[in-house]
Order: structure tokens, then sequence, then C-alpha cells
């Protein structure tokens, strides 16, 4: 749906709840009401988290708790305007949202879904125990709430409220997602390695992620407390993280309506068996296997196969030529100095003092044996590894110890031995996420949908699209990229690369797994793209292409380079053939040719 | 004066050892599972508590009482009534961890996101429910084997429940270290952990060893519950907290390493206990703490290794 029907159709279905609340008279119907829009905004910005960035989190409660505690000290304890409160609210809530990301510096998986629980488990402790402060269980009366022209808001003017501020949570979260930032997140939770390569800042984008459901999950508590003007510690359970993850995960993970149709659904679950607590929960944590297992997409993963596709595709300008495609002026001289680097992994030495330098404009090959110490070589000039010792240089610039997502913005772009495509995402995804390091759009231009944001998802579409016509794969623009054969997802792999406008070109064994007609058509390819002003680097067991297409041939055995040259001097080189093919009495020793 | 800061640090550091016993056996059931396995029971302490209950319903039974009551009054099982009591907890952990993991994790292993954090918590969500159901949400005093009148060691007084649990934790890790390093069984279990594929080509049924996994890691869970009931009092909530610090104790230690998660229990233990000597309301807080220090600066565990992402 295009931007302009999306917001019409979204405040139609606002306005027509809040029409449809006004018609209910019973207050109990208005709470269940006022808490589906709570449990939305709940679930709103989890869905974030969990959907897009893929990171769990088994402690919004706490977050929920954040909020509610915030408001109501802030109101008890002050003479804060209840608005003012509600903002600061969501402001104390999504510091803790970095709290709790922070240990997401160190630990990955299921450690840190460990680290979230503790957290909400702490946070209920300290509302609970602390009783100077937080009440405990009996609670924090005279909570001040928002008034409307002196008046205290009724039910139905509450329900309005929240509906209001979960419709504008809705159009923001869409436009964060849609865009640059979601792509960036939708990465992270396929291949954080990959999309560190490609430029994207992997810990920010966590970390915002983790604010982005801590805030919504604030604001929710502090509609709660203040529209009760009363919290106690029996708010805040492990029950209602649960609760929270299992709407995601019911409504549709990972799909913007998801959090709607969950929140729906499970606040009129839980309203109907409200007086039977035990069968309540019993039936949370049968629904949690139940949509694990019968629909993984959710009750949306479900209906959306079934809604008629109405959504056009976006025509794709057709690819233009390579002239548009220059990667770097004609300039000359060094671009990439490498220094004495060592490494080594206990006794594995996969570089041993190694020196060289790359000159712009050229192409060059590293090869050698197996366990040479080739793609740690890749490695450690992507920032993926760190050397030991040694410097490398790369455009003027000193790039021991810059993330992998600051060397990739210098001009570096890479594949992978092992494919390391983000398989669920289109083939057009991917290559837009080369262009990640490129836009300048940040979060807030993403939330508000501000032109700039615009302006430029336009452009990157457009240089995807001229990046996969270079390598021949227009056609595919949106398809899964992980539906492709292997030889096509190498492709995607290298226009991923190019896309992030790199002046250097690292390619770690791009023929591995290809047919000869394949190969040839590689070098190509390489060939062409060497000419529009890029260096490559690329080890390659396929000698054929090796000495095809290089202009020097550097050769590592054991973490030593042993030889470099033009293809014709390394082929003759008695120690590159003692390497590969190991020591003859026929050939002349390695002494003699060093004398 | 002095004397008598003595007696309280040296009670401390021996109930800490005691409660670190019950920590240190529920870092060993997440060292199994996730060793083998790659994936953790997220529902852990639900175990612990469902031990303590089943443990506790023998009991109850054996002395004619029904399963419900929420007291033993004076009557005190005998020790061959406790030993059945424990086989019959440990069997039927045993079989709840089987449960888990046919149910629970070998549908979601390969799937992408976790989805096995997921189901493992709903399957503890249900587990605690069924126990609501039948046992409601009242605490239960469960008599301990040697009895409860406390015993003066050299001037301090010991529970023989805590000396008890000690004793029994130190045996069962020594066991499961012997095995796990010595045994053909052992190897074959490291040889999963290590690379599932290979280790089937060799032979090896990689599916009973994870199912393997779940048992023991489950009955563990289910011993460390029975054992505790006496010391705390049987709830079907004393497992959450267990469950978490066992964890915690697991991460300290280092996860991928049995006997650093052993240390870790105990060593989260004695610290918890010290840290209650001064303030009980921190506690909870210095536990995370110490996890959160322990991550900044070792995210493997003080005694976890570095496994390295192949790129």
């Amino acid at each position: 749906m295009s931007g302009l029907r999306h917001l019409g159709a979204s405040v139609a279905f606002t306005v027509a709840a809040g029409a449809g609340a006004a018609a209910l008279s019973n207050d109990y119907y208005l709470r269940i009401a006022f808490m589906m829009c709570i449990y939305y905004l709940c679930g709103a910005g989890m869905n974030v988290l969990v959907g897009y960035a893929g990171q769990k989190s088994l402690g919004q409660a706490g977050l929920f708790a954040a909020g509610a505690y915030g408001v109501a000290l802030l109101t008890i304890r002050t003479s804060m305007d209840p608005w003012l409160a509600l903002v600061l609210a969501a402001v104390i809530s999504g510091a803790c949202g970095v709290v709790i990301a922070l240990p997401s510096l160190r630990v990955k998986g299921p450690y840190l879904a460990m680290v979230t629980l503790a957290f909400g488990i702490v946070v209920e402790k300290v509302v609970s125990e602390w009783t100077d402060v937080f009440g405990g269980a009996s609670g924090l009366f005279g909570i001040r709430s928002m008034t409307w022209g002196g008046v205290p808001l009724t039910m139905l003017q509450w329900v309005w409220l929240a509906l209001a501020i979960s419709l504008l949570t809705h159009l923001l979260i869409r436009n964060l997602v849609s865009g640059r930032i979601g792509r960036a997140l939708l990465s992270l939770q396929a291949d954080e390695i990959a999309s560190a390569s490609v430029g994207v800042r992997v810990y920010r984008a966590k970390v915002m992620a983790f604010v982005v459901a801590a805030v919504t999950c604030g604001i929710a508590g502090a509609l709660v407390a203040q529209q009760n003007q009363y919290i106690n510690s029996d708010f805040i359970t492990f029950h209602l993280s649960i609760f929270i993850l299992l709407m995601v995960l019911f409504g549709g993970v990972g799909n913007i309506y998801g959090p709607i149709v969950g929140a729906v659904l499970l606040t009129v679950i839980d309203s109907a068996l409200s007086s039977w607590p035990a069968v309540q929960h019993f039936a949370y944590g049968a629904l949690l296997l139940f949509a694990l297992f019968v629909m993984p997409g959710g009750v949306m993963g479900v209906i959306t196969p079934w809604l008629a596709r109405r959504t056009k595709r976006i025509a794709e300008p057709a690819p233009c030529s390579d002239i548009a495609l220059r990667f770097s002026d004609d300039s000359t001289g060094e671009l990439l100095s490498v220094q004495g680097i060592s490494k080594s992994y206990g006794g594995v030495k996969p570089a041993q003092d190694v020196s060289f330098r790359l000159q712009r404009g050229q192409v060059y090959a590293l090869i050698g044996p197996n366990g040479a110490g080739k793609t740690t070589m890749i490695n450690m000039l992507t920032g993926l590894v760190r050397p030991d010792s040694g410097q490398i240089t790369f455009a003027g610039r000193d790039a021991v110890g810059m993330p992998p997502h600051t060397i990739c913005s210098l001009g570096m772009g890479r594949t992978f031995q092992n494919l390391r495509l983000f398989g669920e995402l289109s083939v057009l995804d991917n290559v837009m996420l080369g262009r990640h390091s490129r836009m300048r759009g940040g979060f807030l231009s993403s939330l508000l949908a501000l032109p700039l944001a615009r302006r430029e998802e336009a452009l990157a579409r457009s240089r995807s699209m001229d990046l996969l016509g270079l390598v021949d794969l227009a056609h595919l623009a949106h398809a899964p990229a992980g539906s492709l054969s292997y030889g096509l997802q190498r492709r995607v792999e290298l226009a991923r690369a190019l896309a992030t406008d790199p002046q250097l070109l690292l390619l770690d064994e791009p023929a591995a797994g290809l047919n000869p007609q394949e190969t040839s058509e590689l070098g190509d390819l390489l060939l062409r793209i060497s000419r529009m002003g890029l260096t490559i680097l690329m080890v390659e067991h396929h000698m054929d292409l090796v000495m095809r297409i290089s202009d020097r041939v550097m050769v590592l055995d054991y973490g030593v380079k042993i030889a470099e040259g033009s293809p014709a001097q390394v082929q003759a080189n008695p120690r590159v053939i003692e390497a590969y093919l190991g020591s003859d009495a026929a050939l002349p020793s390695v002494e003699t040719i060093a004398a | 004066m002095s004397n008598t800061m003595e007696v309280a640090l040296f009670q401390a550091l021996l109930s800490g050892l005691a409660v670190g016993s019950a920590y240190a056996l529920v870092a060993l059931g997440f060292s199994v599972t996730f060793t083998t396995t790659k994936t953790l029971n997220f529902s852990h302490g639900e175990f612990v508590s469902a031990g303590a209950f089943i443990g506790m319903s023998v009991l109850l039974l054996a002395v004619g009482k029904p399963l419900t009551s929420t007291s033993f009054g004076s009557v005190q099982p005998g020790a061959m009534v406790q030993l059945i009591a424990l086989l019959v907890t440990l069997a039927l952990m045993g079989a709840i961890g089987w449960l888990l993991f046919v149910l629970g994790v070998r549908p979601f292993a390969r799937r992408p996101g976790m989805a096995w954090v997921m189901s493992t918590l709903g399957f503890g969500v249900i587990l605690q429910s069924i126990g609501l159901a039948i046992w409601g949400p009242k605490p239960v005093v469960v008599p301990g084997p040697l009895g409860d009148d406390v015993i003066r060691l050299a001037g301090i007084g010991v529970r023989p429940q805590e000396l008890l649990m000690l004793g029994v934790a130190v045996v069962v890790m020594l066991v499961f270290d012997h095995v796990m390093r010595r045994t053909m069984v052992g190897k074959a279990m490291r040889a999963v952990a290590h690379n599932p594929g290979v280790a089937s080509l060799m032979g090896i049924n990689v599916s009973m060893m994870m199912v393997g996994a779940f048992v023991v890691s489950s009955a563990l869970a289910g011993l460390s519950g029975f054992m505790l009931a006496p010391i705390a009092q049987a709830s079907l909530f004393m497992g959450l907290a267990v469950g978490l610090k066992g964890f915690s104790a697991a991460m300290i230690g280092g996860l991928n390493n049995a006997r650093g998660c052993v240390i870790g229990g105990f060593l989260l233990g004695v610290l918890e206990s010290f840290v209650n000597l001064w303030s009980a309301q921190w506690r909870e807080v210095a536990v995370f703490v110490l996890v959160i220090l322990v991550l900044a600066f070792r995210p493997n565990g003080l005694f976890g290794s570095h496994t390295v992402e192949k790129v």
C-alpha cells in the first residue's frame, strides 16, 4: 500500500474504532478496549525488536514498570504536568532499554535473552521489595492523570487517547521499518557479520531496536498507571513479559499489522478467562506452543496469502549502461599497504610478518594451498579479525582496530567464501543493503519519513537496479536471495559488495562452486568491473581464472608470503611449485634460490 | 565480638555453599543441554519447582495424606520413603525432560530466530499452570530425611539438610565429571556437542544423545528442587529464582564448561549468602551486577572457552 493510502486507511480504521468505542456504554467493555490499545503499544515496539532485529526480550514487564513507576513518582513527588510526566516516563523507559541493550555488545542469542529475563525479574523484585520508594504490594496512590479542560478524562476519552497514541505509533513504526532502518534490522537478524561488512552499525541498530521496544512499552505502562491513578507490584510479573511476547508471535512476527491482531485477540481471550487464573496461564502456554507449531507466521502469516495480492510492484527503472557506473576517479598510486602483519591462533599462524602493497586500478590475486591464511588476511583487512601486530593503511588511514562498518564506509567491499546473503530478503533488498553506509538518512528522518529519506530510498533503488543489471540479475530483483542457485547467489553477493561504492573489492573465492562456463563469465565480469576504476584483490583456487585476469599474484603458504609477481613469474617460481606440489629432489632447494 | 562475627561469616559460607550446590546442579543442567544441542530449557526453573512438588507428593502419599495437603504435621517420612520419593522424582523429571525435547525443542532447534526459547518458555508456563491446578499457590513445609533439628558444629548451627544437599551435589557432580571425561558415553556426548553431523557418521546415535541430555538436565533440576524443598519451602514459584541464578552461575562459570558451571554455582551461592548478611534487598541486584561484570570482561565466562565463528 502506498504511503498516502495507508495513512488514510489507518486514520479511517482508528476513527471507526473510536466511534465504535463511543457506542459502548459499559465501562467494562471500554476498559477492554483501552487494554487492547495498551497491549498493542507494548507489542508494536516489541515487534520491531523481535520481528525485525531478531532479538528476544523476555523482560518487557521491567520496561512497563519503568514507565508506570516513572510517571507515578513524577506526578506524586513533583507538581509536574501529567502530560510532561508521560513524555518523561517514555524517556526513562527508553534509558532502561539502553541498559538492557548494553550486554548485547558482548553476548548474543540465548545469553542475551536470559539477561533480559533477569532484568525483568530484578525489576519485579525491586518494585515489590523496595517498599520505601515503590510501595511494594500496597502500591502508590494518587498518581495524577491528564485532564481535558480541567475535567478528568472519562473512560471513553481514555480509549480515544490510547487509540490516538496507538495510531501515531503505528504510523511512525511503519515509516521506520519500511526503509533503510528496517532493512538494516532485518539484515541483523539474518547475519550480523555480513551486516557489518556492508556497513550496518550492528550494535547501534540493536540498541535502537531495544529502545523502540522500551519506549512503547514504557508509554503503555505510564498510561495504565495514569488511568488507574494507582500502581502496585502486582502489575509487574513475568507473565506480563510472556504475554507481550506471545501477543507479537500470535499476531504475526515481523508484520506491522501483527501486533494489532495479537493485541485484539489476546485481550479478548484474557478477559474471557480472567476468572480462572490457572486456566488463563495454561492458555498462554498452550497458545504459545500452538502458534509456534501451527502458524510460525502468526495469524497474519495465515491471512496474508489469502488476501488478494493487490500490491503492485513498483516499476523498476531500466538498468543503465556501464558509463554511469564509475567506482572511483582515475587517480593512481597506492591504495592499501600492509606492513608486517601477524596473527596466530595458538600454534596455528595464519599470518607471519606479511607485507604487501596494492596500487589503484590493478587486479591482484592471493593464492596458496588450503590453510595458508588467505581468508584470515581478508578478515584482517576488513576488520573482522584483529591482527596481533602490524599495520594496515587503507586510503591513507590506519585501518587496524577499526570496526568492519567503518572500514566498509572507507571504501572496502567484500564477498564471503561461504556465501553470506540475507536469504529471506529479496535480491534487490540485499543489494540495497549495500547502499546502507552511503545513505545519510538517520533514525529521525526514517521515523518521520522526511523527504530526504524518501529521495535517498529512490536513489538507492535505482543504483541497486543498475548494479543488478551489471551482474545480469535485474529480472530476479524480487526473488528471495536464498531461492537462487549457487552461482547466481555469488553474483548477488558481488552486486551487494559493489553497492557499497568500494574502492577496493575483496573477493573470497568468487569462483568456488562455479562450472567452467560460469567461471569464464565471471572472469569477463571482473575485468569489466576492473575497467570501471576498481581495485580488486581476490582469493582464488581456479588458476586459469587467476592467471587470466590478475595483474599481480601473491602466494601465501602457512601464513608466510613466499612469492609475488606477475602471473608468469609466480608460475615459474620453484617455492610456489614446492608449496603446491611438495618438494622434489629434481628441483633446486629453497636455500639455493634464496642464495 | 570478633568471634560472633567469624561464626556469622562461617555460617553464611556454609549455607551459601549449600544453596550454591543447588545452583550448581541447575547450571550443570543448562550446560549439558547447551553443549549437546545448542539449546537451553528456558523454563528450567519451573522444572526445579516440579521436582520439589513431585517429591513432596510422593512423601505425602507415602504417609497417607492427600496430595493437596499443605503440611506434613508431625509425621516424619522414613529414610526409605525419602529414597523412593527421590527416585520417583528423578524418573518423572527425566520423562518430562524427554517430553520437553520431543515437543518443545526438536521441532524448533534448527529454526531461525530461536523459536526454541519461546517453545520451552511455553512448556514451562503449561507445567506451572498444571501445578497450580493440582496444588494451588500455597507453599508447603517439607520435612528433610535427616530431621530438621539444627546441628551444632564448632559453635555454628547447621541444618542437616544443608549438609546433605552439599554432599549429594558434590557426589553427583563428581560422577558426572567422571562419566563425561572417562567413559564412552561421555566421549559420544562431547562428540555430538562438537559436531553432530560427524558424530552421527561415526555411528553415534545423535538423537538419543540429545534426548539423554534433556533427560539428565531435567533430572538434575528435579534433584535440586527435591533437595531444596526442606531448606526453603516447596513452592511453585521457588523455581524461577533458582533457575535464573543457575543460569547466572552457568554464565559466570562458562556455559560450555561443566566444571566452570559448578564452580560458578558455588561462587554465586556464597556471594549471595554474604550479601544477605549485609542487606537482603540487594541480594538479587548483586547477583545481576556480578553477571553483567563477568559478561563485560569475560563474555564466555570465567572458565568457558571462546568459540570462533568461521567466516
